[in-house]
């Protein structure tokens, strides 16, 4: 089909393209390569193309890995994060998808009012609200707390707002033949209208878990108890203290990231369909 | 019946507006009204009303103006390097006939690490005998000391930022380039109209809506410039990568000094939704426009 002259300039892309993409990614495969590497062993390789390459595996391939899990408190930052991404994920579908339900279907007192205003609140910046959390969180005395830290990320404008749009293109004789079999509206609610907004349901768990997985500031203020960190801050203590090795640091930062390429592996659709809708719709 | 839906919309819709009201509504409200006082917020006993006193006083205010404007410099170097930089790589890989899988893939993977963990990457990088000083050393250029001195901390970290928000942007972009409607580009061959032409009459006219929100997003984003400097320099060397948003978490968080914080954090504020606002007026009119000439081509 390409005619000769074509070719030749797709293939001079290509190769331009691959090359860049190798100096592109750079720091991550020094990353890689050196994250199963002793100090002095990166320090020795740094001057050549060993830099980029990992040691052959071996007796202490996997020490720097090995010691961060079992010297320090990371698989504890892990699993709290797990934990209080798997409760934000709950109580985030069930609030925000009460409300979207709630401004799709149920046409309560100045509903298209309620709506107008959580489209207005996407456009606030949570960084214009998040002192006045830690104010409120620290007067209440629950600062240091999961329900502190908790609390104030349930609400989602931007998520209620994505469930009321799929509710609202539900069918209603669904909803009237299940007021005939005398299903309560909050049973239908839980067994009707969740389990045909799967797609939704899913959207809103990735990113409200790589919103939990990825925050910084928020954690960052609410939590100064070594038990209670997430992966991100807790990371930060590792890696700021002063007897953690460079290649302890690599392994640190490494170990962080697998759950969100494990995530993004498993909902790449999801994702950038979500990524190129957000350009789509809004633009 | 009007009863039992106002009932049952209040059932589902109560909860979230309980937590809408305490930690969007109440604090926005605080906010504004803090930023007129001198609430301090280990003695708020001692508050006095001071009207505009501290609007006027936070752009005296040395630290807050340094922050202002190296936020502004952050906007300056990311932008055209984030936007221009995605719009060719989505390009160049739209043409590529081979290994597309692998470049959206290679080009994406810093959008997938967090913030944290790119900051404490780069700061082993941009480490005085790092792997980057190594390799400048054998292009010839002698050692650079990046994040370490006030005149390169701030370019340092914007190029990182660069670096690692590319590849999503790049996606937006590709996205955008597979709607545009190959008969468009056909009718142009025929014409024999060069690749220069094409891009410029059909690729840019076709893209923009989406360039006008790349260039917004990508602008607020690095309008809100905060995890890099504070996990790499806290702020420094001297303040010279102290942003906007760090003085007002630090003066807030630290300080306490609420009605200062507040002030700076409405003046952040009304940036950030007049920047939402000119977004939504330029896409809506080219909405307008390009729904006007499609209706005019059939």
């Amino acid at each position: 089909m390409l005619t000769k002259k074509q070719r030749r300039i797709n293939w001079i892309l290509v190769v331009f393209l691959l090359a860049l993409s190798i100096f592109f990614l750079f720091p991550v495969i020094w990353m890689l390569a050196n994250s199963f590497k002793g100090d002095a062993a990166i320090t020795a390789d740094m001057n050549s193309i060993a830099a980029f390459i990992p040691p052959a595996p071996g007796g202490g391939f996997f020490e720097n890995y090995v010691s961060i899990l079992t010297n320090t408190n990371f698989v504890r930052y892990m699993a709290n994060t797990l934990f209080y991404a798997a409760i934000l994920i709950i109580l985030g579908i069930v609030v925000n998808g009460l409300a979207g339900y709630a401004l799709a279907k149920i046409a309560f007192p100045f509903r298209d009012q309620w709506l107008l205003v959580i489209m207005m609140l996407l456009i606030v910046p949570t960084e214009t609200v998040i002192t006045i959390h830690f104010l409120i969180i620290a007067k209440a005395g629950l600062l240091n707390t999961i329900i502190g830290y908790i609390l104030p990320m349930i609400v989602n404008p931007f998520n209620i707002f994505l469930f009321r749009q799929v509710f609202v293109s539900l069918p209603d004789d669904v909803y009237e033949a299940a007021q005939l079999d005398f299903c309560g509206p909050v049973k239908y609610f839980f067994t009707m209208v969740l389990p045909m907004s799967k797609t939704v349901v899913a959207t809103v768990s990735v990113f409200t878990f790589l919103n939990v997985w990825n925050d910084y500031l928020w954690p960052s203020l609410v939590f100064t108890s070594s038990d209670l960190l997430t992966a991100q801050i807790g990371l930060n203590s590792i890696t700021s203290n002063d007897n953690t090795t460079m290649g302890q640091t690599l392994a640190v930062i490494t170990l962080v990231t697998i759950p969100v390429i494990i995530i993004y592996a498993l909902f790449s659709k999801q994702i950038v369909e979500g990524v190129t809708s957000t350009g789509s719709k809004e633009g | 019946m009007r009863k039992k839906n106002s009932i049952m919309g209040m059932a589902f819709f109560g909860p979230a507006l309980v937590l809408l009201t305490l930690f969007l509504f109440l604090p926005m409200l605080l906010t504004l009204g803090f930023s007129f006082t001198d609430y301090f917020a280990l003695n708020p006993e001692l508050t006095h009303f001071k009207g505009l006193e501290n609007y006027v006083n936070i752009f005296k205010d040395e630290l807050f103006v340094r922050s202002f404007f190296n936020t502004v410099k952050f906007v300056l170097i990311i932008v055209p390097l984030q936007c221009g930089g995605a719009l060719l790589l989505a390009m160049a890989i739209n043409h590529a006939a081979h290994c597309k899988k692998y470049f959206k893939v290679a080009f994406f993977v810093p959008v997938v690490m967090s913030l944290a963990v790119v900051s404490t990457l780069w700061m082993q990088i941009y480490s005085p005998e790092g792997i980057l000083n190594t390799l400048l050393g054998n292009l010839g250029i002698s050692a650079q000391p990046f994040i370490h001195s006030a005149s390169q901390a701030l370019p340092s970290i914007a190029i990182m930022s660069v670096w690692q928000g590319v590849g999503y942007q790049m996606i937006i972009f590709l996205g955008g380039l597979q709607n545009i409607s190959p008969a468009l580009y056909e009718a142009a061959e025929m014409d024999h109209a060069s690749s220069w032409k094409k891009f410029k009459d059909i690729t840019l006219p076709e893209l923009k809506p989406l360039c006008v929100f790349v260039f917004i997003t990508v602008t607020i984003g690095a309008f809100r410039m905060l995890v890099q400097p504070m996990v790499m320099t806290g702020g420094g060397p001297d303040h010279s990568t102290y942003t906007i948003v760090y003085d007002i978490y630090e003066t807030g968080t630290v300080n306490w000094e609420m009605g200062l914080a507040s002030t700076m954090a409405i003046v952040f504020t009304i940036f950030v939704v007049v920047l939402t606002i000119i977004q939504n007026l330029l896409t809506k009119e080219k909405e307008g426009n390009h729904a006007d000439k499609k209706a005019k081509a059939h």
